[in-house]
């Protein structure tokens, strides 16, 4: 007993350093991202705290920028306005009692602003907090854009911050469609420039060209379809000859993000809620 | 000995800060980040016991893992190197008991050897560094580029760093 003491205090620097290392692979290896406790990351209190205060200071940089955006994004939406009121009025002359309705569906999806407050863009796999949480309706799969395009998706959830899966993360992919073509693929980031992902898994029979916008396909419940992601800038050699992969420029620019707008859909909830149904139903049968 | 402690307490609390407001948002070319944050790791005494360094480590690295939310990659990178410190050290001091003070610095350890100490301590963590973060994605000249870059940074942050908290001190006494 005496020798196995003498034997552990000898030794102990090993053993602290056998454990040390066991824990911090633990957390390493770990690698379903949604499985991460709210205090681990930086959507905890005090670690998002920080980075309010820091971004307080910071979020005045980069004001400018934002405004130009939003005043060109202002002017197309009204421009787009103008010609939606105009069919408008065309189809309300035409069929006065249809109309009516059709206004209520075209409002399934409410945004909720929020102000960015940690960002990485440099890193293989990207995460961004932002300074709203569950207090403010937010829930985890919910997605999040911005006055240009997608961002993220919502991870984890604090009481009033939460930490986002960015799109610069090979752990999310996004279901995306070429514009005026019905075949989709799946985005996906690379991990090597903040500005470039590529669209996977593409029909070998898609037609597109260079400088097509890519759109959100509206497969997944988490966006809406018709959401602009990226530009065509061109194809990748791919392992499999079935389907193409191409190179898109994304439109978000995620050295500069400040203002982000969280989609807090109710057809999300509703979908999710008849896919678990039909899992459910599905085992059930099995059984 | 209630001095010493404090002061690491309050660079242990500055360290993290300066690293997850500032020096985490630095990227050079696209390559080159600074890990700053290991000056703490560098700084203490080398009478200090194997076990508390590597205590003091692994929570360093905690720490900013939670920060940047990089899930461990600090904290296993940062308890190797907190083994190894002391074999370093010894590598270009053999002599510990001839130090004018228990914590490595310029004046403690001569300009050459400390010079050699902290570029080979941060050289090593920038390595152990990018090679645990790029294990998923290898890509062996960029993470060669990403090492150099990174460990040239670091060590001319850290040593601008050291040069101002010394100069201060002589300009006090």
């Amino acid at each position: 007993m005496r020798n196995l003491i003498d034997f552990l205090v000898k030794h102990s620097t090993w053993f602290v350093f056998a454990f040390y290392v066991i824990v911090s692979c633990i957390f390493l290896f770990d690698k379903n991202p949604y499985q991460h406790h709210v205090y681990m990351t930086s959507a905890g209190k005090l670690t998002a705290g920080v980075y309010d205060l820091s971004h307080n200071i910071t979020s005045y940089f980069n004001l400018r920028e934002t405004n130009e955006e939003l005043q060109v994004q202002n002017a197309r939406l009204e421009e787009e306005l103008l010609g939606m009121k105009a069919t408008l009025q065309l189809y309300q002359e035409r069929y006065y009692a249809d109309t009516m309705t059709v206004s209520e569906t075209l409002r399934p999806y409410r945004f909720i602003i929020a102000s960015v407050i940690n960002n990485s863009i440099h890193k293989p796999y990207n995460y961004i907090t932002i300074n709203k949480g569950s207090r403010d309706g937010i829930r985890p799969e919910m997605g999040v854009v911005d006055q240009n395009g997608i961002v993220g998706v919502v991870n984890i959830v604090g009481d009033n911050y939460s930490r986002l899966i960015s799109l610069l993360n090979p752990n999310f992919r996004l279901s995306c469609k070429v514009k005026g073509n019905d075949a989709f693929g799946s985005l996906v980031w690379d991990g090597k420039d903040p500005g470039v992902a590529l669209l996977e898994e593409l029909p070998r029979h898609t037609i597109y060209t260079t400088g097509d916008t890519v759109v959100t396909s509206g497969y997944s419940a988490m966006f809406p379809e018709g959401i602009p992601v990226g530009i065509v800038a061109g194809s990748e050699k791919t392992i499999d000859d079935n389907f193409f992969t191409l190179r898109v420029n994304l439109l978000t620019d995620f050295s500069r993000l400040s203002t982000v707008r969280v989609i807090a859909s109710d057809i999300a909830d509703s979908i999710r809620q008849v896919e678990t149904d039909t899992n459910e139903s599905k085992q059930q049968n099995k059984q | 000995m209630a001095k010493t402690v404090l002061q690491f307490v309050i660079l242990y609390v500055l360290m993290v800060l300066a690293q997850v407001i500032v020096f985490n948002h630095i990227c050079l070319f696209g390559y080159a980040v600074p890990l700053v944050f290991i000056y703490v790791i560098l700084k203490l005494p080398v009478t200090m016991h194997v076990n508390w360094v590597l205590t003091i480590s692994f929570l360093l690295g905690l720490t900013i893992d939670i920060f940047s939310d990089t899930q461990g990659m600090n904290a296993l990178a940062c308890t190797i190197l907190g083994l190894s410190r002391k074999p370093i050290l010894r590598l270009y001091f053999p002599r510990e008991d001839e130090m004018s003070t228990p914590q490595p610095s310029f004046r403690s350890l001569g300009v050459s050897v400390y010079l050699k100490y902290v570029f080979s301590i941060s050289l090593i963590y920038c390595a152990l560094f990018f090679f645990i973060e790029t294990l998923s994605l290898f890509n062996p000249l960029r993470l060669f580029i990403k090492i150099a870059s990174s460990s040239l940074l670091t060590f001319i942050i850290i040593i601008a760093i050291d040069s101002l908290t010394t100069r201060r001190r002589e300009k006090r006494l």
